[in-house]
């Protein structure tokens, strides 16, 4: 990590990340391919509901990537852009996240120790469907600066 | 299905601004790290789009019969330098692992993504299962 923005982070710190509403359209412009081609959105299980019925779904859904894509901008956000040179996510997705369910990334510090001459911390990651039912569980670790990358966390 | 030792054929892209823009807009993300230039260098590419190309579905040989998806079920992904606006990405897509639970079947990839300066950027190692076909749905 490049900055200090985590530094008074402790073990038990919570962080909630913006409710995003997964959209038909941002679920086309996130799953459909690059909208200047012909034939935007291509058609899969996140695009096309025709497609994840034949499919054996019972409708189209929001791109697991799209989670962790959320995820990613709250341990940015919570831990800076160090986050990208050192963070890591185990990441089980457990729910569906059907089109105009609205999601909220969440996460909380299971632990913060010194790790070289730098910090570790692990915290648990979840993302949330409106109903309150979690969508994708896990884990995720970053290491703070002045420890050797790879360490373990 | 591509086997354990098997690769999906990597792929390489281009992110330009507006590509990358493309991808704040779905995930809702609009902050100026992803738009700006900086002494670090151009914009940051947002990871949402790192992670969606580094999917085997992005790669130009995968493929799958009619009636068939691909459903991912856990994802390991490792963050190693961030991606800037105006590089081109390769991504290599190995299967690591295969095998069979309740009459369905998983695969294990590990997509590697580095720029084209070979700065390593992101490593993932998703799991996935297939649904429809000879396989069941998933409801």
């Amino acid at each position: 990590m490049t900055d200090d923005t985590a530094a008074n982070i402790d073990e038990g710190y919570e962080a909630r990340g913006a409710t995003k509403t997964a959209t038909s359209y941002r679920t086309w412009l996130f799953s459909g391919g690059w909208p200047r081609m012909d034939g935007w959105p291509a058609k899969n299980v996140h695009t096309d509901l025709e497609f994840a019925r034949d499919s054996g779904l019972a409708a189209r859904n929001a791109s697991g990537a799209m989670m962790a894509g959320y995820l990613t901008e709250l341990m940015v956000d919570t831990f800076g852009e160090g986050w990208l040179r050192n963070g890591a996510f185990s990441l089980k997705f457990i729910r569906a996240v059907g089109i105009g369910d609205r999601v909220t990334a969440m996460a909380r510090v299971a632990s913060k120790r010194v790790v070289g001459s730098g910090t570790g911390f692990e915290a648990e990651v979840w993302c949330e469907n409106q109903d309150g039912d979690k969508v994708v569980v896990g884990t995720a670790r970053v290491q703070t600066a002045g420890s050797p990358k790879g360490a373990p966390g | 299905m591509l086997m354990k030792g098997e690769a999906f054929e990597a792929l390489e892209f281009l992110v330009t601004e507006e590509f990358n823009e493309n991808y704040l807009h779905a995930v809702e993300d609009l902050h100026p790290r992803y738009m700006q230039t900086t002494e670090a260098g151009p914009p940051m590419v947002h990871a949402a789009l790192l992670i969606v190309f580094s999917n085997h579905t992005r790669s130009p040989s995968f493929h799958l019969d009619p009636g068939m998806a691909a459903i991912q079920t856990h994802d390991d992904l490792a963050y190693e330098n961030p991606g800037r606006v105006g590089r081109t990405f390769r991504v290599t897509f190995d299967v690591i692992e295969t095998y069979e639970k309740r009459g369905r079947p998983y695969q294990v990839v590990e997509a590697s993504i580095v720029d084209d300066r070979s700065t390593p950027v992101l490593t993932r190692r998703t799991t996935y299962t297939y649904t429809g076909g000879p396989y069941p749905g998933i409801s």
